[in-house]
């Protein structure tokens, strides 16, 4: 077994740094046993996000500055990525499997030419070698992808699969990189508008009320809205409803849609196919209501009432305070 | 302009079963395009319309994938190519994208390659950007609308984790799209019989002059080491009694 | 084309087919029997997909697919709306007319425009059903002209079609099919028929005053009029007993699905003997229909005498998909009384057609002629 580094790509959208960059350090940190564990910052030299990252408890913070990675294109940070991985030789890289982290990953991939594996649920060394968990086929079928002879050991893992824990880490060393930055002269970034979206608000609500092929109807779909409005909550839906126009891909959970981490999941009218309850692991509290008592969503609750969605909503409305 | 859709062929449904004695995968042995790829094609159409360009289908994989070809052809496109031979077989995300950009650059003067933004079955997304490196050209992930302005450049609108973002890039480009963009168009009853008839090629490693390293299983740096059925966790739940009120009654209290 | 690729442009049209069917027409088919009609943009998205030219030669601009993939076409289409593939099989066993009996001129004319606009057969009048001897509609010829005058009702695609093929009579008594266009001079469209089944096939009459056509607006030759009218008959019949084999498709969908979901106290339905044996005579009836329509467009492809087969395909189709349709109704027990659910409009859907074409009555009496003079 080697110290060669686990690295982390911290992801930052705008001026925060994503979740999913934070989780996967303290995943990294569990299955690290005696590999350092890197966060790998490119920032501007507008932001710190150091003293963020610290809290996580990497064992060194390598950070690449320059003001143009404020609005960089894909090419330009796996340029500087490939430039600081050569150095270093880390053993593995891990980016979150958002737009941003499968547009960079498979960029520096190719530059390196090494292994990469996409939207990983799990991790775990054998060894130096990283078993990536892979889903395939909407989530029907789970696959132990490894690469065994080349490095770094890629690989872009799931949003809110993991927790994130704060275990800061007062020895933390802050590493300055030496890179050049290779403006890419046929791309421009005109502009970028930050987003209220669905996808960021179903995956990071505290509260999501999600409806599936029992709750279809207008008027369950209305009392849902106004519950979660009242609860400061968001609606999500199971993949048959994304055919209802008022839906989107965006508001899908599981199955190739989003993985929803709550305090509270009140879900109505879902059967809780395997494709469902694959996104609905890390939430901490589940309700489900289904009028089928064999429905097999009711293994994977906390609560579980058998009857009409519709009533059940508006009794929840009319207590809820 | 000649415009390259990079195709992946998948099974019509992902309702796919582990086989509980062999193991093995059970899947439908039906093929269709990988529906983020049609999105892809319609993009690729209705650019052509406004250019008069060529699109030109891409594809590798054995040979039963000509089917997904005919059917990206009877949607309206010029010509297919198929990338097909044992040795390009058992190809992961890196050895998929170095021939795929071999072959580009063998069709030649080339100025935009599309792609679905992922494919239904593996999920990965991966093969856009590797082909856009080993191409050397600039990339658009995950575009929700697309525009050719006179000067030879592409206008692309991102849809990022928490922003959108509008790029431009020079020619030639690779983009990879999503299904926002637009409503793929059906295939015509007419040009599925006229698909026939429009060329469809089909190369082999030695046709694009490969290296024997880079390709197939030998190619590719990831293995697959297990194949298995997800397992759901399992919870104890309390159940819930009486009237609707009194359900929820019991639920506030508890929570 | 090889047969070999032929095989599979044919699977590729069925898997298109049966993508426009999910996408487009299942999802609206309650909503066109309640409306009464096609909602808006559903016709012109079929004419766009190039739906009417899937028999139409290719020299005319269309596919040519061959009778029997059209004839499967029609039936996965069924299973989703009734309608549209009633409104198809019009527009079909019209061009296989003009295939069989037009001349160039006529054909050069109106086929290419069948691409995008639909072309009817018209032969009932308000005298009496489709008995063609009673024609009242006349043709007279001046110089190199005909001009007709009369009233057709019942016309399939009525309203819709742009193009008529009507059955006249001439001055001395013998029957001819005249082509008219909606843009003629003395034209007319009459009342839309308020059917009770198949609400989104406009069936309408039209009203020809006087209208001057040239010579080769003649189908066929004079006299040939009679055998026209059957020709059409049985191309109709064919794909007749595909839109049947259609509704009993959904029709057994919807019994399996509620069988399997709906339980008597804690037995599910399927597990009934009751319900076990309604859903074997759905299939067999849904089986047996598929057969007959499917060996009737074999021998109409090998250009053998189908018109048997064919009469056999929609007088069985319709009466077994009326009674399937009641007994798909039964198990679903007050919901398949409701008309938020489809069965009771596929019941009414199927009824036309004991009526069109030729009644059941009229086909058996046809089929048992030819038994007789075997």
């Amino acid at each position: 077994m080697t110290n060669e580094s686990i690295w982390v790509y911290i992801q930052l959208n705008q001026d925060k740094i994503e979740p999913t960059s934070l989780q996967l350090l303290t995943k990294a940190k569990q299955i690290a046993e005696d590999k350092p564990v890197w966060a790998i910052l490119l920032e501007p030299t507008t932001l710190t996000a150091e003293a963020t990252i610290q809290q996580y408890g990497p064992d060194n913070i390598l950070r690449l500055r320059d003001d143009r990675f404020a609005a960089a294109t894909d090419e330009e940070l796996a340029d500087a990525l490939e430039q600081v991985v050569t150095q270093y030789n880390p053993n593995s890289f891990l980016f979150p499997a958002t737009t941003a982290g499968r547009s960079l990953a498979p960029r520096l991939q190719a530059k390196l030419q090494t292994g990469l594996t996409a939207d990983c649920l799990d991790l775990a060394f054998d060894g130096d070698t990283l078993v990536q968990v892979k889903p395939t086929y909407g989530d029907n079928i789970m696959c132990d992808i490894i690469c065994p002879d080349r490095r770094p050991q890629m690989a872009t893992v799931r949003p809110n699969i993991f927790k994130a824990v704060r275990v800061p880490n007062s020895q933390t060393e802050v590493v300055s990189a030496t890179f050049t930055f290779h403006p890419e002269t046929t791309m421009t970034i005109l502009n970028t508008t930050r987003l209220i979206s669905q996808t960021a608000s179903l995956s990071d609500a505290q509260t999501v009320i999600a409806l599936g092929r029992g709750a279809n109807q207008p008027k369950t779909i209305e009392l849902a809205r106004q519950l979660a409005a009242k609860m400061g909550g968001v609606v999500g839906v199971t993949r048959p409803l994304t055919d209802d126009p008022q839906f989107t891909h965006d508001q899908q959970i599981g199955q190739s849609g989003q993985t929803v981490a709550p305090d509270l999941l009140i879900n109505l009218g879902i059967s809780g196919a395997v494709q469902y309850t694959v996104g609905i692991q890390n939430a901490n509290r589940i309700v489900s209501v289904n009028t089928d008592a064999t429905a097999p969503i009711f293994a994977d609750s906390d609560y579980g009432y058998v009857g009409d969605a519709t009533e059940f909503l508006e009794g929840l409305l009319a207590q809820v305070k | 302009m000649k415009i390259v859709v990079c195709i992946k062929q998948v099974p019509s449904t992902n309702d796919v079963k582990i086989d509980p004695q062999t193991h093995n995968l059970v899947r439908s042995a039906d093929g269709v395009i990988n529906p983020f790829d049609k999105n892809a094609i319609e993009a690729a159409l209705k650019l052509r319309d406004q250019t008069n360009g060529e699109v030109i289908l891409l594809s590798m994989g054995p040979e039963s994938y000509r089917e997904s070809l005919l059917e990206g052809l009877a949607m309206g496109a010029d010509s297919a190519y198929l990338l097909s031979s044992r040795a390009l077989g058992g190809a992961d995300t890196l050895a998929t994208g170095y021939p795929l950009s071999q072959a580009i650059q063998k069709i030649g003067d080339v100025e935009l390659v599309l792609f679905g933004r992922q494919s239904v079955d593996a999920d990965t997304g991966q093969v856009g950007p590797i082909v856009a490196e080993y191409l050397n050209v600039p990339q658009v992930t995950f575009a929700e609308a697309i525009d050719l302005t006179e000067d030879h450049h592409l206008i692309g609108k991102r849809r990022l984790d928490a922003a959108e973002q509008e790029v431009e890039v020079e020619l030639p480009a690779a983009v990879t799209v999503r299904s926002e963009m637009n409503q793929p168009r059906y295939a015509t009853p007419r040009q599925i019989q006229k698909s026939f008839e429009k060329p469809l090629t089909v190369w082999t490693e030695q046709d694009l002059d490969l290296d024997p390293e880079r390709i197939g299983l030998a190619g590719s740096p990831t293995q697959v080491t297990q194949v298995y059925a997800p397992a759901a966790a399992k919870k104890r739940v309390t159940m819930l009694t009486g009237t609707p009120e009194h359900a929820v009654q019991e639920l506030l209290q508890s929570l | 084309m090889t047969d070999k690729n032929q095989k599979l442009a044919n699977q590729m049209l069925m898997h298109m087919i049966s993508d426009f069917t999910n996408n487009e027409l299942a999802p609206v088919d309650m909503l066109i029997d309640k409306q009464g009609d096609y909602p808006e943009g559903l016709f012109e998205l079929a004419v766009q997909t190039g739906l009417l030219g899937i028999t139409l030669p290719q020299q005319y601009g269309g596919a040519g697919f061959d009778y029997a993939a059209t004839a499967q076409a029609l039936q996965i289409m069924a299973a989703g709306n009734a309608s549209l593939a009633v409104t198809l099989e019009g527009h079909f066993k019209t061009i296989e007319q003009f295939m069989k009996y037009g001349n160039p001129e006529l054909n050069d004319h109106y086929l290419p425009l069948a691409t995008h606009q639909i072309l009817a057969f018209s032969q009932t009048e308000p005298s009496g059903g489709s008995n063609p001897t009673g024609i009242t509609t006349r043709a007279v010829k001046q110089g190199d002209n005909w001009v007709i005058t009369g009233d057709k009702i019942m016309i399939t695609n009525g309203g819709l079609a742009s193009v008529y093929c009507v059955l006249a009579k001439t001055e001395d008594d013998q029957l001819a099919v005249f082509v008219v266009d909606q843009d003629m001079p003395g034209f007319s469209f009459g009342k839309r028929e308020d059917f009770i089944g198949l609400k989104g096939t406009p069936v309408a009459e039209i009203v020809m005053d006087h209208i001057v056509v040239p010579d080769y607006h003649l189908l066929g030759q004079v006299g040939q009029g009679l055998e026209i009218g059957d020709q059409a008959h049985a191309d109709a019949r064919v794909l007749m007993g595909a839109v049947l084999a259609g509704i009993m498709t959904h029709e057994l969908q919807i019994a399996v699905d509620y069988a399997k979901e709906r339980k008597a106290l804690t037995t599910p339905l399927y597990q009934l003997q009751v319900t076990q044996q309604k859903i074997a005579d759905i299939a067999i009836a849904k089986q047996n229909t598929e057969l007959l329509y499917q060996q009737a467009a074999k021998l109409k492809v090998q250009g053998q005498p189908y018109a048997e087969i064919a009469a056999m395909a929609k007088s069985y189709g319709s009466r077994s998909a009326v009674k399937v349709g009641d007994e798909t109704l039964q198990i679903l027990g007050g919901y398949g009384y409701s008309r938020d659910y489809p069965i009771e409009h596929l019941i009414r859907d199927a009824r036309a057609m004991e009526l069109a074409e030729g009644s059941i009555e009229k086909m058996n009496l046809e089929i048992t002629k030819a038994e007789i003079n075997k």
